[in-house]
């Protein structure tokens, strides 16, 4: 839908570069992601895939380049202060907080929309009854948005696989991101749990956040992305709709190697 | 029973029971009882304390009685400048915390075995200054504290009055703590411990609510130091040995890591039984009281190492 020249850019990134020494994991990559898309990033493994969600996100700090997240350099920003201007992600490995329930987990991924410290809970002030009632209410209804709203008290370890995942998309929804960053969600997932959640990331587009995502699945990508970008090497090699990407004989040879192309 | 133990009904009852104990040492005539509840009380704090960031935030932190000092000499001097006692409990308390937030700032970027080393360093460096800072703590020798009779509309004995007061203020501070547990801060501290890189990428500064649990830890420590040195009238520098924060360490531990309860009850254990043996035990039986206490570790640590009274989340996390 989106990639039509009307939309707004949304993350706007330039000539990024994250080195390790002499190791390039990132390299002069350019790319623009608009309001509203579903954009998927494939790539072999070790493409600096990771690498370059880990920089957007302010895991790493980058070595050089621009990210312009909804008009503003976040590049080398504290993480949280990322979340804050509304980016949110999930991660390869599962992340959650494994002891606390479901419900709180997503309470915590409300922490930069709300501002109880201190005095609040040690005075009970109404204030902090009000926030509390009201991060509570949220995160509920974001349990329910994700399919899991029959496991609120359950413990995040005690989880089964596919809603851990989901779990963590309500988390990262709590802190009301305007671009989710989602690393491989359907990675360990059978066919049926990947149909499930491809479902959830259109109805998370249908909310007006726009999606990035790392996906291996062929299948899940050709079925859900509006554009996609291709990386090799730490190098985008490729960009355009799903079908035109494939085609390209440079993301064969990617995948395949020469022979192969 | 996690129920029961977080129940308003069960904070009350408990604080009416430390009321009563007075009056039972009276009746048995054995009033050391009083002598060792106050200390109880006092450890109750510091191990409150070190729940914040031992227990929730899970820094290992091997210093916490330097701050233990800190307060006792901040009263201990401030007595000395004739500053009135409720004043001079205020001012070891915001020492404290002015103490801890500096150190903090600067060792918070250190984790794990790291930052054990550094706080024990510090614990002892924070001893040795006491020790030969003469001209401000007069050393080894130690500083004789001004008299202060809290209380005394409520009891003539300076025992029990201390008794009372030391209740009070665990009282206090088992319910700020389980306020503070429940809220928005709580619930960062402890998402901190169970995944920090989950927890920043949450939108939590995670440096930022370290410092911040470090800091609340040290009022409990400055009051519980200002407290112990009214109450003694007296502190010397070999009150805050190595020994009395593995100490704290163990109660946080064998009590239960983030649990209230489970802290307490370890400071129960671990701070009153040794004197209790001590009073009562013949004299052959003396000797071995260190070896019973190694035992009562060992033998949590082996079939209880979620601790005595653990957490819900903790309980949860160690027996899977």
């Amino acid at each position: 839908m989106s990639s039509s020249p009307k939309a707004r850019p949304l993350l706007e990134v330039k000539d990024l570069a994250q080195h390790f020494g002499g190791l390039k994991a990132v390299d002069q990559v350019n790319l623009t992601i608009h309001e509203g898309e579903i954009v998927s990033v494939i790539g072999p493994n070790g493409a600096g895939k990771t690498t370059f969600f880990n920089v957007l996100t302010g895991v790493y700090q980058g070595t050089r380049g621009e990210i312009l997240f909804d008009g503003e350099r976040v590049r080398g920003l504290p993480s949280h202060e990322i979340v804050a201007r509304g980016m949110a992600r999930t991660f390869q490995n599962i992340r959650l907080f494994q002891d606390m329930t479901a419900l709180e987990n997503v309470m915590v991924g409300r922490h930069t929309r709300t501002s109880q410290l201190l005095l609040g809970p040690l005075l009970r002030t109404s204030a902090f009854f009000e926030e509390e009632k009201a991060t509570e209410a949220r995160a509920k209804e974001l349990l329910e948005f994700v399919g899991l709203k029959s496991l609120v008290n359950e413990r995040a370890r005690n989880l089964a696989y596919g809603a851990q995942r989901k779990l963590e998309i309500a988390r990262a929804l709590a802190s009301e991101p305007k671009l989710l960053i989602l690393d491989e969600p359907t990675a360990g997932m059978n066919p049926t749990e990947s149909v499930d959640l491809v479902k959830l990331v259109r109805k998370v587009r249908e909310r007006g956040v726009t999606v990035l995502l790392i996906e291996h699945q062929m299948r899940v990508v050709m079925d859900i992305s509006d554009r996609v970008f291709v990386f090799d090497y730490g190098v985008k090699i490729a960009e355009g709709a799903p079908k035109d990407v494939v085609a390209n004989p440079r993301v064969v040879e990617a995948y395949l190697g020469k022979e192969g192309a | 029973m996690t129920r029961l133990l977080r129940s308003r009904w069960t904070f009350w009852v408990l604080v009416a029971a430390a009321l009563c104990l007075p009056l039972v040492a009276n009746i048995v005539e054995f009033p050391y009882l009083v002598r060792v509840g106050g200390v109880v009380g006092l450890f109750m704090l510091l191990s409150l304390g070190l729940n914040f960031t031992l227990g929730y935030v899970g820094l290992f932190d091997l210093g916490f009685i330097a701050f233990y000092a800190i307060g006792a000499y901040t009263t201990a001097i401030a007595m000395k400048h004739h500053v009135p006692a409720p004043v001079a409990l205020l001012l070891a308390v915001l020492v404290t915390v002015a103490a801890r937030a500096a150190l903090g700032v600067t060792i918070l970027r250190l984790r794990g075995d790291y930052l054990a080393i550094v706080t024990m360093g510090f614990g002892e460096i924070a001893r040795l200054t006491i020790n030969n800072l003469d001209a401000l703590t007069n050393g080894p020798k130690g500083m004789q504290v001004r008299s202060w009779r809290p209380l005394a509309f409520l009891a003539k004995d300076p025992n029990v009055q201390f008794y009372l007061l030391i209740a009070a203020a665990v009282a206090l501070g088992a319910a700020a703590s389980r306020r503070l547990e429940d809220s928005r801060v709580g619930r960062a501290w402890v998402a901190i411990r169970e995944d920090e890189v989950a927890a920043r990428l949450s939108g939590i500064p995670v440096q930022r609510y370290m410092l911040l649990a470090f800091t609340v830890s040290a009022v409990f420590a400055g009051l519980a130091g200002g407290l112990f040195a009214m109450w003694e009238q007296f502190v010397t520098p070999e009150s805050f040995v190595f020994w009395e924060s593995t100490l704290i360490v163990s109660i946080v531990v064998l009590g239960g890591m983030g649990s209230i309860a489970g802290v307490l009850l370890g400071a129960l254990i671990l701070a009153g039984l040794p004197p209790l043996m001590q009073a009562t035990l013949s004299t052959e039986w003396i000797n071995y009281r260190y070896l019973l206490f190694g035992l009562i570790l060992v033998l949590v640590t082996l079939f209880r190492p979620q601790g005595l009274l653990p957490s819900s989340r903790r309980e949860a996390e160690l027996n899977s």
